[in-house]
């Protein structure tokens, strides 16, 4: 491997512990919106494997610094902003633990989640949903209605960012993000009204 | 960046709240981008906004405990303040990262070489006196068809405003944060500072 393409390895690395963790607050997010255990403990699941992927992010950095003799000021950014990522996670986590701890949530933080921007929604597909037997690509929710399927769960299973070409089945709960005016829409073609 | 000092404001919860979750995110974002581009600028907005991230936080300790009336309430607003605290959390983390770049001990050249051409960016743009954008609004502007550009934030004095209104007029001094691709934000940066005066026409 040449040293550009190790460092564009690292790169990638840290573009997936990002997502990870920004997807983990938004799930910790609509925990708390929906008031759902299921989902807090799926944020604790991403915790444990954000750990995972900081300790290999960690051992790359060290491997590639000691083979390429690297400046240590180059390596040492790279760890702490490994350590920042996992307190970014660690933060999600905290929300997550006010649901599984059953205090309940005062109305007022239904609002402000609700009145973002962009946010968080969940919606069961039913026998009749034109959604069922779709394949997420095919449905094309972002053009549409600028929904964006984040997370999907069938029976006990969950699938995070599920591919395009992931098949879609009534009975399936799906997680989405997108923009306040999609989720009626999203409720909508999930229950085969539309 | 002086510490503001904190003084008593009748702000809802709601909106102190709301406040400090979309700034936190806006700043995870920023914090990474100016970590893999080595973007020094971007990184002090980013402890721009962890200064009223913190302030907003100081504000709403005080609102949620004069909301608290009895046992019950109490509960309820340690939930908040937890979330706040959750947030505030999220808010240094990005802090320590843009501090990073700060510090200078951000990332290997090549990381920002290689990627510079195909990946999106965001950029920090200040718009200067000579700026053809000044008095116009984003409504006229049409940035987006135009030059493909995506304003996320705007700074004027101490003020954010987020994903900011189409009706909003620029004006001398406002810091655009914006996202496309490095050509976008260079022509944009060109149209901010005066050194191009003629956008370009909307594609039919």
């Amino acid at each position: 491997m040449t040293s550009e393409e190790e460092w564009i390895m690292i790169e990638d690395m840290i573009r997936q512990l990002k997502n990870t963790c920004e997807f983990m607050i938004d799930l910790a997010y609509s925990a708390l919106i929906f008031d759902d255990k299921d989902l807090a403990e799926r944020v604790m699941d991403l915790e444990e494997y954000v750990d995972k992927l900081h300790t290999k992010f960690e051992l790359k950095v060290l491997k590639i610094g000691i083979k390429r003799k690297e400046d240590e000021k180059n390596l040492l950014g790279l760890l702490r902003l490994g350590v920042a990522t996992e307190n970014l996670a660690d933060a999600a986590a905290e929300i997550a633990d006010i649901v599984l701890r059953g205090v309940e949530p005062h109305p007022i933080l239904k609002m402000v989640m609700e009145e973002a921007e962009e946010m968080v929604m969940q919606a069961t597909i039913s026998e009749n949903s034109i959604l069922n037997g779709k394949m997420i690509g095919e449905a094309k929710l972002e053009e549409k209605i600028g929904v964006k399927i984040i997370a999907l769960k069938r029976e006990d299973k969950w699938f995070y960012n599920p591919p395009s070409d992931f098949v879609l089945k009534a009975g399936d709960i799906i997680i989405a993000r997108g923009f306040i005016e999609g989720k009626n829409a999203l409720k909508k073609l999930a229950e085969g009204e539309i | 960046m002086g510490t503001q000092e904190v003084q008593y404001k009748p702000l809802s919860v709601k909106e102190l709240l709301k406040e400090m979750k979309n700034l936190s995110s806006l700043m995870i974002d920023l914090a990474y981008s100016a970590f893999l581009y080595d973007h020094k600028k971007l990184a002090e907005e980013v402890m721009r906004l962890e200064e009223r991230v913190d302030y907003l936080g100081y504000l709403l300790g005080i609102q949620a405990a004069l909301a608290a009336r009895d046992r019950e309430d109490a509960e309820q607003v340690s939930g908040i303040l937890k979330v706040a605290s959750a947030v505030d959390k999220m808010s240094d983390a990005a802090a320590d990262i843009a501090n990073l770049v700060l510090l200078d001990i951000s990332v290997h050249p090549t990381i920002h070489s290689a990627f510079k051409k195909t990946e999106e960016i965001i950029g920090r743009i200040k718009i200067r006196e000579k700026s053809v954008l000044i008095n116009k609004t984003f409504e006229d502007l049409e940035l987006e068809t135009r030059i493909g550009v995506d304003v996320i934030a705007l700074r004027r004095g101490k003020d954010w405003i987020l994903n900011p209104n189409k009706k909003i007029k620029l004006q001398v001094g406002d810091i655009l944060i914006a996202r496309g691709s490095v050509e976008s934000i260079e022509f944009l940066d060109k149209l901010s500072s005066g050194k191009v005066n003629k956008l370009p026409e909307v594609a039919k």
